[in-house]
């Protein structure tokens, strides 16, 4: 592709002048639009300041039970306050309706599709995503191939919602189209959040407080 | 007044004028130059709706950055100060006419706007900067120089009017952009679409307006033109979206050819407004598509694979909860303690990790002839993982029922 004339970059400003404020230097991209996470430091290590709006959100566990669906505890709360719903595809145990509710998450508000395949769950969390109707999609999916995520992740920019995919930690060896890659592991009274890869922001680490409310 | 000016962020004639359609969601005056690649906004009458001055060059330069686009910019209470500014890099806005004078004594003579050989001409008379020529009299200037000269100097300074035509923008909308070099795929078409489409956002902004359709015609060097027409169900006028739809058709097109040109063009608008109130209210407009979700999903997976939860009253965990039709739950208020988020068929465990504080004791079901008196405790394993595990009263087995995930 030839370079992009239709703006024409006109002036090649000396560094310095990058930071005059009114010089405004052009990016590709447009802002991350983001939903809090709940956790100020969290917020502090993500583009835009969250979860991703519109983008998909792979997340990596190194072993279950962790803390890994807790941490998005708070951002679901607030949608289930916004009276959207949260669906959860192919989980891979019974979503207990006690924790739900403890979490703040009213049950007519989660959906569970129990999909019998992969590939199942990931259409349907890609028909979700789509129309936008739900307020966030958590996918669990043993997918290893590019294209599958890719289209989950044009699903979700289609559909303007949050979209969370776990997936094992075998497949941290292949690349991800995913927007924001997040490896999670535990650490003593703490949750280790590790951001490998941030559209429009950079790699870094932090830990959260484990709640055991989720 | 107050005029922004931004100095060549485009040079090129018609995406100059689509940066003046973009422009008018910032002012409703806007006009450019094609000769000197400047454009200018009368921001004065547009601060109270922003906030603030820094409120609204906030928003321009997120735009702009949307847009991909550089640009210097200045401000200040004449159109003519504004350009020197920003031709200057001069990033302190002047505000006020009686500061203007000393704001722009120390620029060079060259930066204003004159014919190169007056500029040489001054120069060799010993002026150098712009307070120098100010300083000398006017009617000897006009008598060497023409009247065109102190005219000039006037309309800097404010000292007589500057009447400009604002840009009026165009009833339709149709924005070409041609490449250099032919594009064989289609990736290679979505940078400049994605551009044209944050334009078209402004524009609409500016008409507070949305559409319903758009044509994208890619025109190839010796195929028919691919047309692609979008249609959308709800008014749209958010770039981001309407570029994921254009996305996603373009790549399920079959490109005949390479393409030397796109064009895109809106032919009808609808009030943005009217569009507002249409939708009634974010929430029904949610459950709309909900309810089509979930037809879509049953109808593939089968009615057993798509599940809402419910609670039942008894207090063994494994039944504390069931699937539950559409038509369920009204949530009982339940005092629950601490609950795993994953429940496990009891799964014997052998090797007993460590325990957390004290056991709950929960007995049911006796009145069935189950007998399930049990202990759960939380307990952490070496790896750091949270389980929920019970001792069968009974048997004295433990068992995994559940992980805090």
């Amino acid at each position: 592709m030839p370079p992009p004339s239709l703006i024409s970059r006109s002036r090649a400003l000396p560094p310095s002048l990058g930071e005059i404020p009114g010089v405004w230097r052009g990016h590709e991209l447009a802002p991350v639009k983001a939903r809090s996470t709940g956790y100020v430091a969290l917020d502090a290590l993500l583009p835009g300041g969250g979860w991703p709006i519109g983008a998909l959100t792979e997340l990596v566990p190194l072993i279950e039970g962790i803390g890994e669906v807790d941490v998005l505890r708070v951002t679901l709360k607030r949608l289930c306050d916004e009276k959207r719903h949260i669906v959860f595809v192919r989980p891979p145990y019974i979503p207990y309706a006690p924790a739900l509710l403890r979490a703040g998450l009213p049950l007519p508000r989660v959906l569970w599709i129990d999909a019998a395949h992969d590939e199942d769950a990931r259409w349907a969390a890609e028909q979700t995503l789509r129309e936008g109707a739900a307020g966030a999609v958590l996918l669990w999916s043993h997918a290893v191939a590019d294209r599958p995520l890719r289209r989950l992740q044009l699903a979700a920019e289609e559909g303007q919602s949050l979209a969370f995919i776990y997936r094992p930690a075998i497949t941290l060896h292949n690349s991800s189209p995913a927007a924001l890659r997040i490896v999670l592991r535990p650490a003593p009274g703490a949750l280790g959040v590790e951001v490998l890869k941030a559209r429009g922001g950079h790699r870094g680490a932090v830990l959260l407080p484990v709640h055991t409310s989720i | 007044m107050l005029w922004l000016c931004f100095f060549s962020p485009v040079q090129e004639k018609h995406a100059l004028k689509a940066l003046a359609g973009w422009a008018g969601q910032f002012s409703s005056f806007v006009f450019f130059d094609t000769e000197r690649w400047l454009l200018w906004l009368e921001i004065g009458a547009s601060l109270r709706y922003f906030g603030s001055l820094q409120l609204l060059l906030e928003k321009v330069a997120e735009g702009l950055n949307t847009l991909g686009l550089t640009a210097a910019t200045g401000i200040a209470p004449t159109p003519e100060a504004a350009a020197l500014l920003a031709r200057q890099m001069q990033m302190t806005p002047v505000l006020q006419l009686n500061h203007l004078r000393q704001a722009i004594a120390s620029l060079p003579l060259s930066a204003l706007a004159m014919l190169p050989a007056v500029i040489a001409g001054l120069q060799a008379s010993g002026v150098t900067t712009v307070g120098e020529l100010l300083a000398l009299p006017r009617d000897a200037l006009a008598r060497r120089w023409g009247m065109q000269l102190t005219d000039y100097l006037q309309r800097l300074l404010g000292e007589r009017p500057d009447p400009r035509k604002p840009y009026r923008v165009p009833q339709t909308y149709y924005r070409r952009f041609g490449f250099a070099e032919p594009v064989k795929t289609v990736e290679g078409l979505l940078f400049p679409l994605r551009r044209i489409l944050y334009e078209l956002q402004g524009y609409l902004r500016g008409r507070d307006a949305a559409l319903q359709a758009l044509n994208v015609t890619l025109r190839h060097h010796d195929h028919a033109d691919t047309v692609l027409t979008l249609r959308t169900t709800d008014p749209q006028r958010d770039a981001v979206r309407l570029f994921a739809l254009l996305r996603e058709k373009l790549e399920r097109t079959q490109l005949p050819g390479a393409v030397m040109e796109i064009g895109l063009s809106v032919a009808h608008f609808v009030a943005w407004r009217d569009t507002q109130l249409h939708l009634w209210d974010e929430t029904e407009r949610h459950d709309a598509a909900w309810s089509d979700l979930l037809d879509k999903l049953r109808a593939r997976l089968g009615d057993q694979a798509v599940r809402r939860l419910g609670l039942r009253d008894d207090h063994r965990p494994e039944k504390a909860w069931c699937v539950e039709n559409d038509t369920a739950t009204a949530d009982l208020p339940p005092a629950f303690p601490d609950r795993p988020l994953w429940l496990l068929p009891p799964r014997p465990i052998h090797r007993l990790p460590k325990l957390l504080g004290k056991p709950e004791r929960i007995e049911a079901g006796w009145w069935t002839g189950e007998d399930s008196s049990r202990d759960y405790y939380i307990a952490q394993t070496e790896e750091g993982s949270r389980w929920w595990l019970y001792r069968e009263a009974a048997t004295s087995r433990w068992f995994l029922q559940g992980i805090w995930a």
